[in-house]
């Protein structure tokens, strides 16, 4: 039995962080590189982790792909239930990482 | 034996980590190649007077840059007896290339090319606006996904969304490469030819559907399905007996999982369902091909989880039948189908116009059959020596089962070339490569490749940028187009000449755009469509705005719709109406508000 890894704080914690920078707001080219680490990047990385693979160049086609996936159905789900905000959407997918990152850590203390 | 081995694998772990001249060489004339094209393209002045596009004005570094890299790259591909060079060169020969392919446009201008994308632009900002999405406005609003996504990245981010539009081209192609790296990596472990379909994919992309578009997005997440289902999801069928329902019976029970981990065949299902999801919310299109793609693999018992193709009909269905069904309730999708109403609208109307257009849609004709020549010899020489994958001539020719289906306004000939592109490209590989898997090409098959790459490229560049005359856009323009929407009242109509006109960017849901060409369906004499205009501009309660900017005019002459003086005469005519006046004019455009 182990604990929880230290990738998977990283991560964890890095989604949080970055959730309230870019809620709060940076300059243009920060807040841009935030904002797709926040929405995209972070979730598609706690994402992938949460499948079995180990091929490294799928793993890193699956972060992106999970993470304009699950930011594009979050999305249109909001704007389907005229809830929609950018902030809405960051929340929702830092909580999602947040989410994903509990899961991984689960299975982590459980192998 | 075995020390020969030792010593040769001891010998690359050595050599592993150092550069080797080639290697250095190639790099440093893919930066060369690079900095010709860009500089050169950056020379070209706007607005393009030829009719065959940019090709006809860019100056000749531009090609010896696109030469240079060719070279580059077919000697970084050749390699040694190794294999080709470092995986980081022949990436940067990649990433040169699709910059100096998709990025020309961006370096000759910093306007986005192509109305389209001004549109799709105009819709993440209604969608903004509004919160909400109303299926009654048009298409766009009943698979609204891909704008949501937009809506969201641009307000979340800050960006200008016109940067964003303009280098699209190259975003969205990095993103298929990436998906086709994968893809490729199933079908094959022999390294150049990995990179090799690659380049030719890149080289055969005349489409030009890389723009900020859904059908873009669409493809990426198509190419990450199909990656899945040859990758994790495949099946190994077993040997094929007969068409006896016994033989049948005992083949299909006899297929065995590619990957034997449960887990992550579970896990490849989990995002190829939330990939066919996202796609059928996103385009129209798409998630058709990859029903088919789907189906046509599980019938020839390459797929393992048999259910996926209902189920992913189960799922478009269900988006067809609830959130699309307000657009498809006026649209029955099947009422053009057929053969020679496909053949009409996709070929014999595009081959009319100008002698340079005309010459410009014979290229891509060309480039496509060449090819798909290419494909069908690498095809035969394949199964010759019993190496044909069926998968590959499935992907590659199941798209075209679409073409008669659906007019899709004239495109699905364009549609179907990029959905078998992937597959063509690796079929063609067969050919281009030596037989023997992983051979070394000789120096007389480099050559023969270098040729065959720029001769792609230059087919690629016309057939590409062809339309530059109408679908690069002036300062002027824009600033007519902005000049328009400032002063147009709420519930105005704005009245184009012709399509290709940057417009609807903002206040998407404010106007009534409408274009000459439509109101006049085709018969744009002044006797007949100047009342007609004139009329439908009066008859709006808030009045209209007639724009006629030089590539709307353009757009028309190039494609054999009107001259230059029937539309002189027409704006003449129109100019001189009651309620008329010339309200924004510069070199590029002039506006005339219409009163009621």
């Amino acid at each position: 039995m182990s604990g929880v890894s230290r990738p998977t704080v990283a991560l964890g914690l890095a989604a949080v962080a970055l959730s309230l920078v870019t809620l709060v707001g940076l300059p243009t080219p920060l807040q841009a590189a935030a904002a797709i680490a926040v929405l995209i990047l972070l979730p598609g990385q706690a994402l992938t982790r949460l499948t079995p693979v180990t091929d490294p160049t799928l793993g890193a086609l699956l972060v992106l792909v999970l993470g304009l996936g699950a930011l594009t159905a979050v999305s249109t789900a909001m704007f389907y239930l005229a809830v929609w905000s950018w902030q809405a959407c960051v929340v929702t997918m830092g909580v999602t990482t947040v989410l994903a990152c509990v899961a991984r850590g689960r299975k982590e203390v459980a192998s | 034996m075995s020390r020969v081995i030792t010593g040769r694998l001891d010998a690359t772990i050595r050599t592993m980590g150092r550069w080797k001249p080639r290697e250095v060489w190639c790099a440093v004339a893919g930066a060369v190649s690079l900095a010709l094209a860009v500089g050169a393209a950056s020379t070209v002045a706007v607005p393009v007077s030829s009719d065959l596009g940019l090709v006809a004005v860019l100056p000749y570094p531009f090609w010896i840059g696109v030469l240079l890299l060719n070279i580059a790259f077919i000697v970084a591909l050749r390699g040694d007896a190794a294999g080709p060079a470092r995986r980081l060169v022949m990436l940067w020969l990649i990433v040169a290339l699709v910059l100096v392919l998709f990025g020309t446009a961006a370096f000759v201008t910093d306007v986005p090319r192509g109305e389209v994308a001004f549109r799709h632009l105009g819709v993440a900002d209604a969608l903004t606006n509004s919160q909400g999405i109303n299926p009654r406005i048009d298409a766009y609003f009943n698979w609204p996904a891909f704008f949501a996504l937009l809506a969201t990245v641009l307000q979340a981010t800050g960006l200008d969304p016109i940067a964003v539009a303009l280098w699209a081209p190259v975003l969205n192609m990095g993103l298929w490469l990436a998906a086709l790296g994968v893809l490729v990596r199933y079908l094959t472990s022999d390294p150049r030819r990995r990179w090799l379909v690659l380049w030719i994919f890149c080289l055969g992309n005349w489409q030009d559907q890389d723009y900020l578009s859904p059908q873009a997005f669409g493809f990426f997440l198509y190419l990450v399905v199909v990656a899945l289902i040859i990758g994790p999801l495949a099946a190994r069928p077993s040997e094929f007996r007969g068409f006896r329902r016994a033989d049948l019976a005992a083949w299909w029970r006899g297929r065995t999982p590619a990957d034997p981990r449960p887990a992550h065949r579970v896990s490849a299902l989990a995002v190829t369902l939330l990939l066919v999801t996202v796609i059928c919310a996103s385009h129209q299109l798409t998630p058709f091909m990859v029903l088919i793609a789907l189906t046509a693999l599980t019938l020839t018992g390459r797929l393992w989880p048999s259910r996926l193709p209902l189920i992913t009909a189960v799922i478009l269905g269900l988006w067809l039948a609830f959130p699309a069904s307000t657009f498809l309730a006026g649209h029955p999708p099947l009422l053009d189908a057929g053969i020679p109403a496909a053949l009409e609208a996709n070929v014999v109307d595009r081959l009319s116009g100008s002698a340079g257009h005309v010459i410009v849609v014979q290229v891509r004709i060309v480039l496509t059959l060449v090819l798909w020549a290419l494909a069908v010899a690498g095809a035969v020489r394949d199964w010759r020596s019993g190496r044909l994958d069926l998968r590959v001539v499935l992907l590659a020719v199941t798209p075209l089962l679409l073409f008669p289906v659906q007019l899709y306004g004239g495109e699905m000939l364009i549609r179907v070339s990029l959905f078998a592109l992937p597959f063509i490209a690796f079929q063609a590989c067969s050919v281009l490569l030596p037989t023997g898997g992983s051979t070394r090409p000789s120096f007389r098959a480099a050559g023969v490749l270098v040729l065959t790459g720029f001769l792609l490229a230059v087919l690629t560049v016309t057939g590409r940028f062809g339309n530059a005359q109408y679908d690069v856009f002036t300062d002027g323009e824009i600033a007519a187009v902005a000049a328009v929407q400032r002063f147009a009242p709420p519930g105005s109509a704005i009245i184009s000449a012709a399509h290709p006109t940057p417009w609807r960017s903002e206040a998407y849901l404010e106007h009534r755009y409408r274009t000459i060409d439509d109101l006049c369906r085709n018969d744009l004499a002044t006797a007949t469509c100047g009342p007609l205009v004139y009329d439908y501009a009066r008859r709006n309660p808030a009045g209209a705005v007639v724009l006629l900017t030089r590539s709307s005019k353009a757009s028309l002459v190039l494609q054999g719709a009107s001259s230059a003086g029937g539309l002189a005469e027409l704006e003449a005519w129109l100019s001189s109406q009651d309620g008329v006046e010339l309200a924004f004019g510069n070199a590029d455009a002039r506006a005339y508000r219409v009163t009621p």
